[in-house]
This record gives structure tokens, C-alpha cells and sequence, in this order.
């Protein structure tokens, strides 16, 4: 049968099952799913929870202080291989010579394999092994050894001959007359063509009295996962278990069958512990099909994990953009038209995560036109990252407010107030709650130290007072704001079990995964609260395809609103039945019984009886709660918001921009654990600054290899980078996102940070910044830049006089 | 290869260009102590020779006999948390916790040589510990709170 194609506006009923909208990562789906047997009744803003909210420690903070946490790559099986990758050198060309022999000889290996061995297999966006390289970091060939370092001197033995072809890496030579092409189907991706409109933008354009334009421009980030991509396979018979280190173990077991033509099940992918996702791991990895092929080959479990040269070069990117933008507005503010018309170099492979939603979504404007051309080069595939889009959008937008405020001499946050969308106008729809203004308000009023601050600017008015060689004097300080929307609320489908043992201990299963976001955590509190056991009384098993029911993958910061409500459901169900055998036995009706601290009570009497005991008098009989992730309501938009502000300090003379503090305010619905929450808006923040300020994939144009693919010049944050933060969550409840009142979190907060920081040191030093990141000479650029344009406007109006 | 790891003997048939990490981690199977970038710039497998900090990606194996080992298995004794341990734990000093354990290794030399650190002093000695999660400023917290523990139990 012939898949029916469902779209945005036909929503379809059938029987008990209900289709509902379901957005992750800024793409709208339609999910078809069962209504739940029944819906909890929300947890308003009002409902009185005791474990929920609270600041319980990470459940498993004890595993991996102690280093007991077991990694993908720290899995040990009997008798388990190494793997070593063999890469392509260039960016384009073919493997003419291949030769395998020189490390089938070295002592120790086992199996070496390329094209021929590899079947149909695709990995991030070529065919596995192909000789046809397409990007630098392409993997050509595989060895596997006793040891891992008998198996890199193998795979260093390879010998590999190349004939090279033209290539290209950057959008304007893919788009050139006569480019190279890059990818047989074509060098702009197919659908890659993506226009979004509502109203009239030139009627817009016509009614505006201020117009700006700007074209902005950022780089290619690499998620720099402290754990890289990974996997261990080991077949028994025709049955495969791949513990790999993803996001999402259900997509990687159809991955795997899919490549391998298994059935489902007899695939089992298992996920313990992770070292970072940040979106890059959403499906198999290459080393996860490399692992399965030579153990299915060798009969032994093999280990293929990237070394860190191999993760910079090939596991995915935030891709870069140019974006030719146009804002446009009366004098009172009010946005009359907004324009992005943006190009994304997406790599190989990848997509189209772009810039242009936000555009949509994050201000009030009746005439919005968007184009996106996604283009393939030769290099490393793109890849979900963190906020996939929106954070390069932001950085335009919220750029070209603050120019807009400039020119209307408005003040930015004002500008923002007046341009605020009461309703999601890209969908004309409303949202379930919006709480951004209260966001801007709680900015406005927080502690802003520089605002005063006598080294503010005025130094920096000339570049003879500015080159003052005193430090503390050739400083600048500067403020700046920026503001968030994106799609977090998650959706169906998502189960999860809930069993009560006969020791009254409780096991919440559910096939989700924990990034280091806490989700163990979360999981625990929702259970606990809802069946009303004892927090510590709480195990919650994720990550493994055969113990544990369907849940989607942990991106779209979704795993807390899209399965917290499953689990919840599962408790519940399994309270109900739970109350009903204490009813039974303590001879009253099940309406005169309370439960909380693992103790069913019997209400005005000392009557009660533990969950232990319960369990003991059920024996062997087991309460299974199941819980399922209930449809999304009809004609609203999850989405959470925030707003943060950077305060800077610019070095005038070196450009060297230190950031002073961050001042965050997010609205993410109810927060089940403050701490965990906090935490990760920090470290999305700090994701932020990496962004803004150092980050980088840095290519040789003339060969395409990147230069910088390992951590000492590939540079993230580290602790001596770290501003003061001061984080807020609004935290109040959005029962009409889901019957828990928690949406997500996780990236939002690294989508206003670069732009910020970028407003931040445009108010510093008087000059705009429209490309990221911010390095030191693109700081004094900016600086030369605003004093060549103060020149000739002074001998201009000299020659006038 | 004769290797004191955390106060227990190790023989270990390896090669003599092997190591400490992969000494620990393939030889020993003590895992906790991670790689992550294997030439000396992420800090991940920082464990301590005779007390101070080392690199293990860095160090090799065969240069680390008759030499005192400590890795974040050793760390707890007798089921009973380092200081610094519960101090990751109580203020949330970590979020995948794939950085912990060189955190907290090089956290510990800090503190042998400074029982009272400043904020600069932890941050200029940790700055080499890099973490993705950005768990950064509770990291500084930790560990300011775990000298502060061990200040007054007389430890340090």
C-alpha cells in the first residue's frame, strides 16, 4: 500500500486513534497515535506537589563521580576487536589504489574492509567506503585488531592512492558558473529551494520609514562532544546488540536493520551512559555499521569508536550561513516587512534545519518572506546541532533589531516590547502559554552593573583615545540583548511502564535516553510524585531496545514534555491499581485511601500499609502501570521562550572581547528539578559563548581539508571563559502543553547568547558586528572600519563647508 | 610492566610504547579515567603520579613504575565519598559526566597543594579540565566547597 502523504492541514481521525501535530527541531509532523485509555488531570500552576520541583541530586551523579559510569567506549566484551578508520585526504577525487595487504600483515589484525565489503550501506550521505571521496574525513576503509593500537598502525599502514578532482567548500563556489559538482544529484540540494511567505513584503517595504540591510554571516560549528561517536556490535547467531552512544536508540535499531536487513527484532541497540549529544548522534553511527560488519565477519564483538581527528572531521556541524537581511518599520517601531534571503552550505549531506523560522515566529509583523537555498560542498555532513537553525537565525535577527533600534533611536528592549507577538502569527495559531514578556520585564529590572560604568565608549569615540596602552583604560564595556522562541513541546508517541515489586521498590521503564541532561532524574521525581512512592524508592531504566518501551529520540529538547507525561500516565495507572489491592486488603473503599512516602493510608485512621508490605501480601502478583504520551491539543504552539543579556568588555587594542556576565530569563513551563535545569542552562549558554566568540571549522579553501580538527585549535570554552551567570526560570506551569506542565529547555538557551554578546560588543565599541565568531581581528576590523567611515564623513564635511 | 595503581600490584603484559591511559583502560580495565582528545589538551585523563597531576595519554606507561598511581577509582575509601566527590554530587558539578573524573583528579592535586584556593586559583588550575556541558561554574562551587570540607576535617 501506497503511503498517503500527510500534510500540516489534514488532520485525520480513525477509530481510537487521533492525528496530532508533533514539531521537533522546528519541523511539524503529523502523528497519527492511540488515545490514551485516559488523561491525568494537569498539574496546574496551583497543584500541590511535593517532589516535583525539588532540587533532588542527578540519580547519577554517584556512577560517574566514582567513575563507575559505563561508556559506549569503556564497553569490554570477551574477546572484543579495535577498530581503526582509514580516511580520505582530500576533498574530492577517487581512490585509484587501495591496498589493504600491508595491514593484514602486521600481527595482530583481524579484518580489514572497504568498498567491496560495505553492501548498499549509506553513511552520512555517501555510500560506506565509497572510492568516490566527497569531503575530507571520508572513511575509505576499516581495520580491526587485537589492540587499538595495533589497529591504528595498521590502518596508517594502508596504502591509499588518490586521483584528485575539483572541489568545492564554499557556498559562492557551488553556486558559481561551472562549479565542480559536488554530489552526483546536484550541487543545490533537491527541495533545497525553500521560500515561506505571509503578507505583502513590498507593501510592507512601501508603508515602512525606516529600512535596514544587512548581510550576516556565520561560521561551521562542531559539537565537540566529549565522547565521540561510537559503538560495540556483537552478533549472537542472527541476533545483533550494538551499544552505541545516541540520542535515540530506536532509530539506530531501524538504521541497523534497514542497512543490514534484519528484522527489528533481532536487533537490540543499548544506551547506558553518554558522553554529550548536542544532536549529532541521532541515528546509527558509520562506526556503528563498521562495528556490526566486521563482528558479523570475525565473530567476534568489535569496538569502533572515532578518535578525536575522526569526530571533528566527520559527525556532523552546524552548517554556515550568509543572510541577506532586510527589517523594515514605522517610526513608532512597529515592523512593517522582514526579509531573509539565506544561503546554507550544508556539507554533504544533511537537512534543512535553516535560519528562516524564526524570522516567522519571533516578532509581531504582517509581511515576512523568507528564502533558503541549501547547498551541498565538500566537506563533513551537517548535522542536528543544538537549536538546529534557530540559532544562526537568531543571530541575524536579533543583530538587525538592534540596528533598527539604532536608526529609530529606540532603545532594544523597548523595540522588542513593541514588535511582541501576542500569537504564533507563522501559524496563526496561539500558544499553549507565552510568558516572554515577563522574560523582557524581569531583564529590564535585574542588576546591570555597567550601565554606569565611566570606561564605557566614550574612549573608544576616536582611534587616537582609544589606543591608550594602559589595559585597564583601552577597555570598552558594552551591553546587549537578544531573544528566543523555539518549539519544545514535544508530542506522542511515548511509553512508559511503571512495576511495583514485591519489596515495594519501584521501576519506571521507558525507552529514552540521558544525555547528561538529567532525564534518570526528572523521570524519577514524575514517577514518585505521581504513584507517590519515595523518591529514592525510584529506579528509572532507559536506553535499550528490548527492555524498555518506544520513546522518540532525546532532540528537539522534547524527552521531558514528550515522555515525562507517558511516565506520569504509567504511575498513575499504576496507583489506581495499587489502591485497589490496598482497598482489598484493608477492607475500605478505595476513595478513603491517601498515598504518599511509599505508605497507602487510610483517611482519618491510623490504618495504612507500606508499598513493601502491599507487595508482600500481592506476592508474584505484579502492578504494571502503563502510561503513553497523550495527542498534542488541537490549534495551539508548545513553544518556549527566553531573553538574555551580555554584558561585555572590549579590548580595543588587542580586539580581544572578555564576557563579564550573562543575565538569562527563560519561560519553560513548570521545571521538575530547578538544579538539573539551571544546569543546563548554563551549559547552554556557555555553548553560546564558544559560538559567539571562538568557535570554528576552519578549511584550506585551495585543498578543502580543515586545518583545525583537534581541541587545542578547535576552541571551545574552557573555565577561564566563563562570565558570571545569573539564571532565572520563570517556572510556572503550562497544563495546556501537556498534563505535567513542563515543556523543554535544553536549547533554548543557546540561541539569544551570540547574538547578545554580538550586541553587547556592537554598544562597546560603536561598531556593528555581522559575522561570527568574534575573533580579535574581526573586532578591530570593525573598528577600523567605523574610524574609516568617521573620516571620510569628516572630509566630506570638511569639502562641503 | 610493574604498575602501583591505587594501592594494589598490577602485572601487565604490554608494550613498551603503551600508555599510562592505555594501560589503565585496556591493561587494568580501570575505565573511569577517559580519553577524549589523546594529546594533551582536554585534560579528561588527568590522574595523579605520587600526588601530582599527569596526563595519562601523555605519560608512558613503563615511565610510571615504582611510581604511586591514583585514578578516580581510588578515590573513595571503603565505600565512604571523597569530599570531593560529594561535593560534584551536592552542587550538580557535572551533567554527562564524561569530564568528571579528570574534574575531579586534578581538582584533588589542587587541593594538596592549596587546601584554601581561591576563585581565580581554581578556575587558572582547572582551566586545562575542558567540559562541553558547560558545567563549568558549579564546578569552581565544588570544589571550593569540598576544600572547605576537607579544611575543617583536618584532611588537607
Amino acid at each position: 500500500m501506497a503511503k498517503r502523504k500527510r500534510t500540516a492541514t489534514q488532520p485525520a481521525v480513525a477509530g481510537g486513534f487521533v492525528a496530532t501535530r508533533v514539531e521537533v527541531e522546528g519541523r511539524e509532523e503529523i502523528k497519527i497515535v492511540e488515545r490514551p485509555a485516559f488523561e491525568p488531570e494537569p498539574w496546574g500552576a496551583d497543584a500541590e506537589l511535593h517532589i516535583v520541583g525539588q532540587r533532588i541530586p542527578r540519580r547519577d551523579a554517584m556512577e560517574k563521580v566514582t567513575g563507575r559510569a559505563c561508556y559506549t567506549a569503556d564497553m569490554d566484551r570477551p574477546g572484543m576487536l579495535h577498530t581503526a578508520l582509514v580516511r580520505a585526504r582530500i576533498a574530492r577525487g577517487r581512490v585509484v589504489r587501495l591496498d589493504l595487504a600491508p595491514a593484514l600483515a602486521v600481527p595482530g589484525v583481524r579484518d580489514a574492509i572497504s568498498e567491496p565489503d560495505a553492501g548498499d550501506i549509506e553513511s552520512a550521505g555517501v555510500p560506506l567506503f565509497s572510492a568516490e571521496v566527497r569531503y575530507a574525513g571520508q572513511p575509505i576503509a576499516a581495520v580491526c585488531a587485537d589492540t587499538l593500537d595495533i589497529a591504528r598502525r595498521a590502518a596508517d599502514s594502508v596504502i591509499v592512492e588518490y586521483a584528485t578532482a575539483p572541489h568545492a567548500v564554499k557556498a559562492e563556489d557551488v553556486l558559481a558558473h561551472e562549479a565542480p559538482r559536488v554530489r552526483d544529484d546536484g550541487n543545490v540540494a533537491s527541495g533545497g529551494r525553500r521560500r515561506t511567505a505571509r503578507g505583502d513584503v513590498k507593501r510592507g517595504l512601501d508603508e515602512a520609514e525606516e529600512v535596514i540591510e544587512r548581510e550576516y554571516r556565520t561560521q561551521v560549528a562542531l559539537h565537540t562532544a566529549l565522547e565521540p561517536h561510537g559503538a560495540v556490535a556483537e552478533w549472537d547467531g542472527e541476533h545483533l546488540t550494538v551499544w552505541e552512544s545516541t540520542q535515540g536508540i530506536f532509530n539506530t535499531r531501524s538504521d541497523i536493520a534497514d542497512a543490514l536487513k534484519l528484522p527489528l527484532n533481532h536487533v537490540r541497540v543499548v544506551h547506558e551512559y553518554m558522553g554529550g549529544g548536542f544532536g549529532a548522534k541521532n541515528g546509527a553511527s558509520t562506526n556503528a555499521y563498521v562495528a556490526a560488519l566486521l563482528s558479523r565477519r570475525t565473530g567476534r564483538p568489535v569496538r569502533c569508536i572515532n578518535d578525536r581527528e575522526g569526530e571533528q572531521l566527520d559527525s556532523g556541524n552546524r552548517p554556515a550561513t550568509i543572510q541577506r537581511v532586510t527589517l523594515a518599520a514605522r517610526r513608532d517601531g512597529r515592523l512593517t516587512a522582514m526579509i531573509n534571503d539565506a544561503v546554507i552550505p550544508l556539507g554533504i549531506d544533511g537537512w534543512f534545519g535553516g535560519p528562516a523560522k524564526i524570522f516567522h515566529e519571533l516578532y509581531s509583523c504582517p509581511n515576512v518572506r523568507t528564502s533558503e537555498t541549501f547547498v551541498y560542498t565538500n566537506t563533513g555532513a551537517m548535522n542536528s546541532f543544538r537549536a538546529p537553525g534557530h540559532v544562526e537565525g537568531a543571530f541575524a535577527l536579533e543583530c538587525a533589531m538592534d540596528t533598527l533600534a539604532a536608526a529609530l533611536s529606540i532603545d532594544p528592549l523597548e523595540l522588542r516590547m513593541i514588535n511582541y507577538a501576542e500569537r504564533n502569527e507563522e501559524k496563526d495559531r496561539e500558544y499553549s502559554s507565552k510568558r516572554l514578556r515577563e522574560c523582557y520585564e524581569k531583564l529590564r529590572d535585574s542588576r546591570l552593573e555597567i550601565r554606569d560604568s565611566k570606561t564605557r565608549s566614550e574612549r573608544a569615540e576616536s582611534p587616537s583615545e582609544s589606543r591608550i596602552s594602559n589595559l585597564e583604560s583601552r577597555c570598552v564595556r558594552g551591553v546587549g540583548i537578544a531573544s528566543q522562541s523555539w518549539g519544545t513541546g514535544g508530542g506522542p508517541p511515548a511509553y512508559a511502564l511503571v512495576r511495583l515489586n514485591p519489596d515495594g521498590s519501584v521501576d519506571v521503564l521507558s525507552g529514552t535516553q540521558d544525555l547528561g541532561t538529567g532525564s534518570r532524574t526528572v523521570f524519577a521525581q514524575i514517577a514518585a510524585e505521581a504513584l507517590g512512592a519515595k523518591v529514592e524508592d525510584v529506579r528509572v531504566v532507559i536506553g535499550d531496545t528490548e527492555r524498555t518501551p518506544y520513546t522518540g529520540n532525546s532532540w528537539g529538547s522534547s524527552t521531558v514534555s514528550s515522555v515525562g507525561p507517558a511516565v506520569r500516565m504509567a504511575a498513575e495507572d499504576a496507583k489506581t491499581q495499587l489502591l485497589e489491592a490496598a482497598a482489598g486488603l484493608l477492607d475500605v473503599d478505595r476513595s478513603q485511601l491517601s498515598v504518599s512516602g511509599s505508605v497507602v493510608r487510610v483517611r482519618r485512621s491510623r490504618r495504612s500499609i507500606t508499598f513493601a508490605e502491599l507487595g508482600e501480601e500481592l506476592g508474584d502478583v505484579m502492578i504494571i502501570g502503563r502510561g503513553s504520551r497523550g495527542p498534542n491539543a488541537e490549534g495551539l504552539t508548545l513553544t518556549s521562550f527566553g531573553a538574555q543579556r551580555a554584558e561585555v568588555e572590549v579590548d580595543v587594542e588587542t580586539g580581544v572581547v572578555r564576557v563579564l556576565r550573562i543575565t538569562a530569563v527563560h519561560d519553560v513551563g513548570r521545571v521538575i528539578n530547578p538544579t538539573l535545569a539551571e544546569s543546563q542552562v548554563e551549559g547552554g549558554i556557555l555553548q553560546g559563548l564558544g559560538y559567539a566568540l571562538f568557535e570554528e571549522r576552519v578549511l584550506d579553501d585551495s585543498i578543502g581539508v580543515p586545518l583545525n580538527p583537534t581541541m587545542h585549535d578547535y576552541k571551545i570554552p574552557t573555565l577561564a571563559d566563563v562570565p558570571e551567570l545569573d539564571v532565572t526560570l520563570l517556572d510556572i506551569a503550562d497544563p495546556a502543553a501537556n498534563h505535567t506542565g513542563a515543556r523543554g529547555l535544553g536549547e533554548p538557551p543557546i540561541i539569544p547568547t551570540a547574538p547578545a554578546i554580538a550586541n553587547a560588543v556592537a554598544n562597546a565599541i560603536g561598531a556593528e558586528i555581522t559575522e561570527l565568531p568574534i575573533t580579535p581581528w574581526r573586532v578591530l576590523e570593525a573598528i577600523r572600519l567605523r574610524d574609516a567611515s568617521r573620516d571620510s564623513r569628516d572630509t566630506a564635511s570638511l569639502s562641503a563647508r | 610492566m610493574h604498575l602501583r595503581i591505587n594501592g594494589a600490584d598490577y602485572a601487565l603484559e604490554l608494550p613498551p610504547h603503551t600508555t599510562l591511559l592505555e594501560a589503565l583502560r585496556d591493561g587494568a580495565h580501570l575505565t573511569g579515567t577517559k580519553l577524549v582528545c589523546d594529546r594533551g589538551e582536554c585534560g579528561a585523563c588527568t590522574v595523579l603520579l605520587d600526588g601530582d597531576p599527569a596526563y595519562a595519554c601523555l605519560t608512558l606507561a613503563a615511565a610510571c613504575e615504582q611510581r604511586e598511581i591514583s585514578t578516580i577509582e581510588g578515590l573513595a575509601t571503603n565505600g565512604e565519598l571523597h569530599p570531593l566527590q560529594r561535593a560534584f554530587i551536592e552542587h550538580d558539578a557535572l551533567q554527562c559526566g564524561f569530564c568528571t573524573p579528570g574534574q575531579i583528579m586534578a581538582a584533588l592535586a589542587l587541593l594538596r597543594t592549596n587546601a584554601n584556593p581561591t576563585e581565580d586559583e581554581v578556575v587558572r588550575w582547572m582551566s586545562g579540565n575542558l567540559c562541553r556541558c558547560g558545567a563549568y561554574p558549579k564546578i569552581v562551587r565544588a570544589v571550593r566547597a569540598a576544600a572547605e570540607q576537607l579544611r575543617g576535617d583536618g584532611q588537607a
